[in-house]
């Protein structure tokens, strides 16, 4: 549809995602906490990846570095051939509207708007015309199954449905790669296979690439190509599902 | 993002919290009304005096004095001006005045104290003397009862209003500021028509020092005890026209309570201010008038006709330069009502800050999903400028508003307090174009700068941190 897209299929990249040697330190009074130290992944267009790996392992503040919305101290991230690690706030703010799209285990919906303004929102960013915001969101809306809710304010919503709001929400602007934080962390059983499956639909159905990070390894596992384990900052296993 | 989209954010965000943006609002209009009511107040009194003058054409007036006199010091350098011998006011410095382009009227100042009588009353007053020339020119030019002098010889009076009342007449053909009675009950007026006074005989008396006496006195070493050899002359005019009852400002010199023609000013045996000098023996008939006027054309003539005037070696004042002492005494005051409104802005600008503030607090989550889904440091600043701004115009336009209802009441209260005293109506206040554009403008400002730091502090909000679960 975009112009990025049709690079995407008619040149593609090995991979659409690369870090190299990615690391990352936070520092809490005197001590520094190594959070990610040497992070090397790669996904390859079209692939669904899983991150798993115990609680404080660094997985959330390795998809904020790929999303844009932290820089790392060293290392690099290329995302559809941009260089992100040492990107301009500017380049940055662009790399997010357009590049990525990211889900959150808390949905992160503005509660005042309603779904159908959640998504217009983002559209707003990617100042996609006005007059066919309404239209694009409520398609969107629709292929993750809320045609009935658009006019719906997130209070208003299953947790469930509220986090397909944010899917819609994140393939606003058409990004080359779905980051999903634990999208299905603050959800029931059912409703996470319907996320997953949702997910696991866009990615097979439309060429969507998603990286997921869960705590779920067996429902990783099931959707996924790979699945990556992190541990204190490192990846520590590669496990091949299907290629 | 673009604009549109940053501006409807922006309202959204302040139609979320209304309550907090009309009581922010609240204050830039109290803000912006005082400043506004305030600085309206002093162009107000500055307008008035500035286009009474304009209306008494005294604008195209010279005040021309002997040379060299240092106004700071009049009567000094006045003092040190004859000694030195410059330029006096003579007939001839009064042709060299008629001769400079532009120049319609020359006439020396010519008062002298005088009884006027006329039936009953009696007021002693000063009497000017004034050419027929001069009904050319405002107010002689459009009296409202009668008419002015046609020759300057005539044996006719001009009297004011005022001078009237003090003879004990009112006119009953005068629209009656209402409630002007009330502070003089214990004077009983004689209500006349206009027509009843208009060519009546009026007394006039003057006293004359007997020159003959004193000398006589003088001359038998005698000191004049009791009474001085004085001698009262009486002169009958006929009262040929009224002048308007003037408003507030116009007290200024111009007109007097009655006038004659100057001819027949001369005719009249006087005890002249000049003629102090005759008595101490000092400049005798040569020392001239203490000050002449002259009339320009236009407004457009003065200042050339005030630089030949000078050229001549005399010494001139014109309302312009005392409207230059009265504007500068006006710039204090507008500095004063200015600066309590300017604060009442400012106070207004913090409680913008705070407000902006708090709800930045609040929306951290909200300002860190942006981020997240593509909006820079750069939208999030706008988005926060306009709200501030957007509050600042509001502000700016009703805070107008508010001031203009303000000094709509002032007006009506101050005119009812002052019109006992027989003061026309008339508008206090003064709204010129620059203070509507400027106040709204000041409040834009003043609301921009308040938003500095809440939009940078917006713009900064790590959206790792702000978007955290619980
Ligand atoms: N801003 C910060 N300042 C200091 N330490 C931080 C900061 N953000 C994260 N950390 C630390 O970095 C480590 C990794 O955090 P991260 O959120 O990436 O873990 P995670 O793998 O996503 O864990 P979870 O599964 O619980 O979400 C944690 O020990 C955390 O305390
Ligand atoms: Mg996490």
């Amino acid at each position: 549809m975009s112009s990025r897209a049709r690079v995407r299929r008619e040149h593609p990249l090995e991979h659409i995602l690369e870090t190299r040697s990615l690391t990352k330190t936070y520092h809490r009074g005197t001590t520094e906490i190594r959070v990610l130290d040497g992070v090397d992944i790669a996904v390859a267009p079209g692939e669904f990846v899983s991150i798993v790996g115990r609680s404080g392992s660094g997985k959330s503040t390795l998809l904020n570095l790929i999303g844009g919305l932290d820089t790392p101290d060293g290392g690099s991230i290329t995302v559809d051939g941009h260089e992100v690690a040492s990107a301009h706030p500017k380049a940055l703010a662009l790399h997010r509207r357009r590049t990525v799209g990211m889900v959150f285990q808390s949905f992160n919906l503005i509660t005042t708007r309603t779904a159908l303004e959640n998504v217009t929102l983002a559209l707003a960013f990617g100042e996609f015309p006005r007059a066919k915001r309404r239209e694009r969101a409520t398609s969107l809306l629709t292929s993750v199954g809320l045609a009935e809710r658009v006019d719906h304010r997130p209070g208003e919503l299953s947790g469930g449905e509220a986090q397909r709001v944010a899917v819609a929400r994140a393939l606003a602007n058409d990004p080359a790669i779905l980051l999903a934080d634990e999208p299905t962390g603050n959800l029931d059983s059912a409703t996470s296979a319907e996320i997953i499956a949702l997910l696991r639909e866009l990615n097979r159905d439309h060429g969507l690439t998603v990286l997921m990070v869960t705590h779920d390894h067996e429902g990783a596992r099931e959707v996924s190509n790979r699945v990556l384990t992190l541990l204190d900052g490192r990846v520590v296993d590669e496990e091949v599902v299907r290629s | 993002m673009r604009f549109g989209d940053v501006g409807r954010l922006a309202l959204e965000n302040l139609w979320r919290t209304r309550l907090r943006t009309v009581l922010t609002t609240l204050g830039v209009i109290i803000g912006i009304g005082a400043l506004v009511s305030m600085v309206s107040f002093g162009s107000g009194i500055q307008h008035n005096v500035a286009s009474e003058f304009r209306q008494l054409e005294l604008f195209t007036l010279i005040q021309v004095l002997p040379g060299d006199i240092d106004m700071s010091d009049p009567v000094a350098s006045g003092m040190q001006a004859m000694e030195e011998g410059v330029v006096t006011l003579d007939d001839e410095t009064i042709r060299a005045l008629e001769a400079i382009p532009g120049v319609k009227l020359v006439y020396p100042e010519v008062t002298f104290p005088a009884r006027l009588a006329l039936d009953d009353g009696a007021s002693q007053t000063t009497v000017r003397a004034l050419p027929a020339a001069i009904s050319e020119f405002k107010p002689f030019s459009e009296l409202p009862y009668g008419r002015f002098f046609e020759s300057d010889d005539e044996l006719s009076i001009v009297v004011s209003q005022r001078l009237l009342e003090d003879l004990g007449i009112r006119l009953t053909d005068v629209p009656e500021p209402a409630g002007r009675a009330r502070e003089d009950t214990t004077v009983i007026y004689r209500m006349l028509h206009s027509d009843e006074v208009l060519g009546r005989k009026l007394t006039l008396s003057t006293s004359v020092v007997d020159a003959a006496a004193l000398m006589q006195s003088v001359a038998r070493f005698e000191i004049p005890s009791g009474d001085l050899p004085v001698r009262e002359e009486v002169t009958e005019l006929t009262i040929v026209g009224i002048l308007e009852r003037s408003g507030g400002f116009t007290s200024l010199g111009l007109g007097g309570r009655a006038i004659v023609p100057p001819e027949t000013a001369e005719r009249i045996p006087r005890l002249a201010i000049s003629s102090v000098w005759d008595l101490i023996g000092g400049g005798g008939e040569d020392s001239g008038y203490t000050s002449v006027s002259v009339r320009v054309g236009s407004m457009q003539d003065l200042d050339a006709a005030q630089e030949e005037i000078e050229a001549l070696g005399l010494s001139t004042v014109t309302i312009a330069d005392h409207l230059e002492d009265v504007r500068n005494a006006f710039v204090v005051m507008d500095a004063l009502l200015g600066a309590v409104g300017t604060i009442a802005l400012l106070v207004a600008g913090l409680g913008i800050a705070n407000t902006m503030v708090t709800s930045i607090l609040e929306r951290t989550r909200e300002i860190g999903v942006m981020k997240a889904i593509g909006g820079g440091e750069w939208d999030i600043r706008r988005i926060f400028f306009v709200e501030a701004a957007a509050i600042g115009l509001m502000g700016g336009i009703l805070g107008l508003v508010l001031g203009w209802l303000v000094t709509r009441l002032a007006n009506v209260i101050a005119n009812a307090y002052i019109r006992p005293y027989g003061v026309e109506p008339t508008d206090l206040f003064h709204m010129p174009l620059w203070l509507i554009l400027g106040a709204v403008a000041f409040a834009v400002v003043v609301s921009l700068l308040a938003g500095i730091y809440p939009a940078a502090r917006a713009a900064r909000v790590d959206p790792v941190t702000a978007l955290r679960h619980d």
